[in-house]
């Protein structure tokens, strides 16, 4: 017992809160679940201050001015505390608020009674004997699976028509609609017959943005968030992305450590394959691109992951601008290295010779669609991995979600974990080819006569 | 037979019929991948570097067909 008893208490109700809040958020209403995240947090900071209060108050430091400094000040804070649970009843539903506040509370009661129960003769006599031990399991089971049909079977929807309800509605939405009531499972269904027939969009997981809109239904600067959904997200990428990229380069030293270190393997590693692809010569200056591309692309991938986040590639309008990219900077390259007339050239398939030249009204078209269909392939291609990949841990996940209808539970079995390395991979792969195909289109633009690799045309013939 | 069931029969079937031929072309590009690093192991990364690369072209046209199957899936 004592203060550490309460960090513990700390950290169980910090974890409990944040599970119950997230399912009630999900699962009756955001609002709810912020009321009870609140209430939580205030339990758990009241909590806190009485600590300070009471530490200097009763510790051995008791009576010094430094003590009495820390008591106003956590007096200081309680005032604010109460006002702030004021302007939070007011605000948010007062049950909800109640329910969070009495967790912490609740978990103190019940930890001070397993440790009773853990020191009293009685359970140490039941768990130092085997089949005594194996019992009292089979029974806390047994008694727990009864005890969750009685308390779920009461409000639950007959099971048939929430699982017509999901198939009919897409399903692909890696929520149960199990402990909904008939009405709101008809209302869901007509709700996402709606959505249908106005735009086909695919379900995904939840995002923080979808459940945001969910929250705040009417206010327009969520519809706003909705709307530029996949530019908010890779926004934030690229923002993570930059901050990684000063704290790494903000104080560099000659011995790297810690994340220099690792952001300097990243950069070595991934300049040393691009010198590889492009040679010695033309390769260096490239890389700042390439490599970029390269972080960025994957950083999208693993994105969507992470829970309530969202791939920006999953988006064809991300890909679409990020291979229309390529494709501008790529002519760009070769009108500044070929110039007007040698990029001409280029496309009509350098003739030099009589065949050459009868050749080259066959061969302009011919580039140009080629050049034409690279960004197509390849915003599709990392568009469509992506995209499948989300669709395939989505769709395992709703599996999961449908194989316990019977209990009504709020959860299901996380089928879709096993999908994960599977994504991991995926995702890797495709930032990996996006990046070796623009530097091989890069290859093909530079003028052929410093190359002196040829191991490598014959891999940039095959990838045209 | 109208539309509807017709290309939610379809859907499916082309794609299935697109995954087995990018199927045997990942397949043969991948033994030919193999066997060249077992002839030549000293030349792993170049091998690996076209081999990923021609794997992807491949695996491509699995995917135009699955991008197909989600620009037709709002009309069944």
């Amino acid at each position: 017992m004592g203060l550490e008893f309460l960090a513990r208490v700390r950290h169980t109700s910090t974890w409990l809160g944040g599970v119950i809040a997230l399912v009630a958020a999900t699962y009756v209403s955001p609002l709810l679940g912020l009321a009870f995240a609140a209430g939580v947090t205030w339990s758990l900071v009241n909590l806190q201050l009485l600590e300070r209060l009471i530490v200097p108050l009763t510790g051995p430091a008791r009576g010094t001015p430094d003590a009495r400094r820390r008591i106003g000040f956590a007096l200081l804070g309680m005032l604010a505390l109460f006002a702030a649970g004021a302007v939070l009843l007011e605000l948010l539903s007062p049950a909800a608020l109640v329910a969070g506040f009495l967790l912490p509370l609740a978990v103190i009661a019940v930890k001070a009674l397993t440790q009773a129960l853990l020191a009293s003769p009685a359970w140490r006599g039941i768990v130092n004997h085997r089949w005594r031990a194996g019992l009292a399991g089979l029974a806390l089971t047994t008694a727990t699976w009864f005890a969750l049909g009685a308390l779920t079977s009461a409000g639950g929807a007959p099971v048939g028509r929430t699982v017509v309800a999901q198939s009919h509605g897409g399903a692909a939405r890696g929520e149960i609609h199990g402990d909904e009531t008939p009405t709101e499972a008809r209302g869901n269904a007509t709700a996402e017959e709606k959505g249908e027939a106005s735009e086909s969009k695919p379900q995904g997981f939840a995002n923080v943005i979808g459940l945001l809109t969910g929250a705040f239904p009417h206010a327009t600067w969520a519809h706003f968030l909705e709307h530029y959904e996949v530019l908010v997200f890779s926004l934030l990428v690229a923002l993570i992305l930059l901050v990684v990229a000063h704290r790494a380069s903000r104080d560099p030293q000659l011995v790297p450590r810690g994340l220099q270190n690792g952001v300097e393997l990243v950069v070595e590693g991934l300049s040393s394959f691009i010198i590889s692809i492009l040679g010695p010569a033309q390769g260096p200056r490239f890389v700042p691109f390439l490599g970029t591309l390269f972080i960025y692309i994957l950083a999208m991938n693993l994105f969507g992951l992470i829970p309530f986040m969202h791939s920006p590639t999953a988006s064809l309008n991300v890909t679409v601008a990020l291979a229309l990219t390529v494709f501008v900077y790529v002519q760009f390259i070769g009108f500044k290295e070929l110039g007007p007339l040698g990029w001409l050239d280029h496309m009509l398939g350098n003739p030099r010779n009589l065949t050459g030249w009868l050749l080259a009204p066959l061969m302009l078209p011919i580039h140009v669609l080629g050049e034409l269909a690279k960004p197509i392939s390849l915003s599709c291609r990392l568009f469509g991995n992506i995209f499948g990949e989300d669709m395939l841990l989505v769709a395992f996940a709703s599996l999961g979600v449908t194989m316990l209808p019977f209990k009504h539970l709020p959860f299901g079995v996380p089928m879709h974990a096993l999908f994960f390395p599977l994504a991991l991979l995926g995702s890797v792969l495709q930032a990996l080819v996006f990046t070796v195909l623009s530097s091989i289109y890069i290859l093909l633009m530079l003028p052929h006569e410093h190359h002196d690799e040829h191991g490598h045309e014959e891999g940039a013939q095959h990838a045209h | 037979m109208d539309v509807h069931s017709a290309l939610s029969l379809a859907l499916p079937i082309g794609i299935g019929i697109a995954a087995i031929g990018s199927g045997i072309g990942l397949g043969l590009i991948g033994q030919g991948a193999m066997q060249a690093i077992g002839r030549q192991p000293e030349a792993t990364a170049k091998i690996q570097l076209a081999m990923i690369i021609i794997a992807a072209l491949a695996e491509a046209l699995t995917i135009y067909a699955f991008v197909t199957m989600f620009l037709l899936q709002g009309k069944i």
